[in-house]
């Protein structure tokens, strides 16, 4: 280690070893971030909960019921509040949880099937239908709830499972490795240091380098306003869709923040720790 | 005084010097698969934002045109879910706005043809659905004869029906999507006015009696 005692080659070291750091930190960061959001139903279910994604599903529910409606002889007022909000909120929640532990992903339209003959057998009532053929009811009930499913199941889920597994398992690999790569960096930069106060500086230009890399990322997403137009047909898929991207880039915002927070504390200490040598 | 400058200007540039060549290093791997990036982009963002608004546009300004020909560039080709003409059948109590598509939006509001069709003055199959307790249901007092006219903003079209039949709905021998011939296929839901919805679908064959080709389509 004679070599880094020589200033000039220490100080070129240490600063592609921060550097190397640096990349490391952004790593770990963005694929923790990544694994713990976007591979977990929980952050899904959160990004769905906080948006009208649930609203809006309902009403596109209700407009594809209104059209088999119109080809049913049912009267629009029939669909008018049918869809139960409650129910839906189950049926994704189920859809979602399935798709990331991997089962199959089905819709169970019972409680659906239940609530649409319950309605249909009010509706003859009320408008005294005696003569409805029963296999053109349950036809209808057949169809209906297969809109309904169709309507559950979130496009391109199902296509994408499989892939989603694999990345879980490789974004969990890339965070860890990063995250060593980077603790066995700045433990060398630190004990391989005579001056400890350098070793700071250089962690904090490393972190505060990360920072910056990390905020430019949803920077330039929100100030481009690329999120606005996502073009998707269905407004409720559109709904998800800027939920999640929005908070992954806030939580990315956040880390960059942290890290800027992590950097000033290095940089204090760093002068602290100069200032005694200094004295001393 | 010379050191605790460069310190200070080190704990300024050197983070952004950072960033800036993880910038450069992260272009250097993106740009070998820009066009392919941007191609994937282009499918998922769209230069507006979308108008989820469930009105539709209408681009029919009736025309008095139902001449022999008419120009492939003066005809304005309808989008998906676009209002383009009228449909109507005297004496059956049928007169719906035409779209172009036949989902949720153009069912709502009138009759669609079927994107897999063609619209009227291509000289082929137009193919269009409609409900049977709404804009359709006129479609049960029809009878061979009558005459459908359908009015675009490129020309007026008028067709007469040859047939009537009910067929399954996945029967595919009940309408030619290929005929090198223009005619008009009218269907809806059946039967007519009843509580339920069956696999039957009620079809209305037509002729073409007038209207204008559209030449000039594939220069």
């Amino acid at each position: 280690m004679n070599f880094i005692k020589n200033k000039t080659v220490g100080s070129i070291l240490y600063i592609i070893l921060s550097f190397i750091l640096s990349v490391c930190l952004v790593a770990c960061g963005i694929c923790s971030l990544i694994r713990f959001s976007v591979f977990t139903p929980g952050f899904l279910l959160d990004c769905l909960n906080g948006s009208a994604y649930y609203t809006d599903l309902c009403d596109e529910i209700t407009d594809d019921l209104l059209n088999i409606g119109d080809a049913s002889g049912l009267d629009k007022s029939f669909f008018e509040n049918f869809v139960d909000e409650v129910l839906v909120r189950e049926d994704i929640q189920k859809y979602v949880e399935d798709f990331y532990a991997g089962n199959k992903m089905t819709v169970d339209t019972t409680n659906f099937e239940e609530s649409l003959d319950e309605a249909l057998a009010k509706y003859q009532s009320e408008n005294n239908i005696t003569d409805a053929p029963k296999e053109s009811l349950d036809y209808f009930v057949k169809e209906a709830a297969k809109i309904y499913a169709q309507n559950i199941k979130i496009t391109y889920f199902n296509s994408i499972q499989k892939k989603m597994l694999e990345y879980k398992t490789k974004f969990t690999l890339y965070s860890i490795a990063s995250g060593i790569l980077a603790l066995a960096i700045a433990a060398f930069i630190f004990f391989t240091s005579e001056w400890k106060h350098k070793a700071f500086r250089y962690f904090y230009y490393s972190i505060c380098g990360a920072g910056l890399f990390t905020l430019l990322i949803p920077a330039a997403v929100f100030a481009s306003g690329i999120l606005g137009k996502i073009a998707i047909l269905s407004r409720s898929l559109n709904d998800m869709y800027t939920a999640v991207f929005n908070s992954l880039f806030v939580e990315m915002a956040i880390c960059a923040a942290a890290m800027f927070i992590v950097s000033l504390i290095l940089l204090i200490v760093h002068g602290k720790l100069r200032k005694k040598v200094t004295e001393d | 005084m010379k050191k605790s400058n460069n310190n200070k200007l080190g704990i300024i540039f050197t983070p952004i010097i950072f960033c800036l060549v993880m910038c450069l290093a992260l272009t250097a791997v993106v740009l070998p698969k820009y066009d392919k990036l941007s191609s994937l982009l282009g499918m998922f963002i769209s230069d507006t934002q979308i108008d989820y608004s469930s009105a539709y546009e209408n681009i029919f300004v009736p025309t008095k045109n139902s001449g022999d020909t008419v120009n492939a560039e003066d005809v304005d080709f309808p989008g998906l879910n676009k209002q383009f003409g009228k449909l109507s059948i005297e004496g059956a109590d049928v007169d719906a706005k035409l779209f172009y598509g036949d989902g949720t939006v153009p069912l709502r509001n009138g009759v669609g043809i079927y994107g897999g069709s063609f619209i009227p003055g291509y000289g082929k199959t137009i193919l269009v659905a409609g409900h049977n307790n709404t804009y359709f249901n006129g479609l049960k007092n029809v009878k061979k004869g009558d005459i459908i006219k359908i009015r675009t903003s490129y020309g007026n079209y008028e067709y007469k029906i040859t047939d009537t039949a009910i067929h399954d709905s996945k029967n595919t021998s009940a309408y030619d999507l290929e005929a090198d011939y223009e005619n008009l296929i009218l269907y809806t839901c059946y039967p007519f006015d009843g509580l339920g919805l069956t696999n039957l679908r009620f079809f209305v064959y037509a002729e073409k009696v007038k209207g204008p080709e559209i030449v000039g389509l594939y220069e």
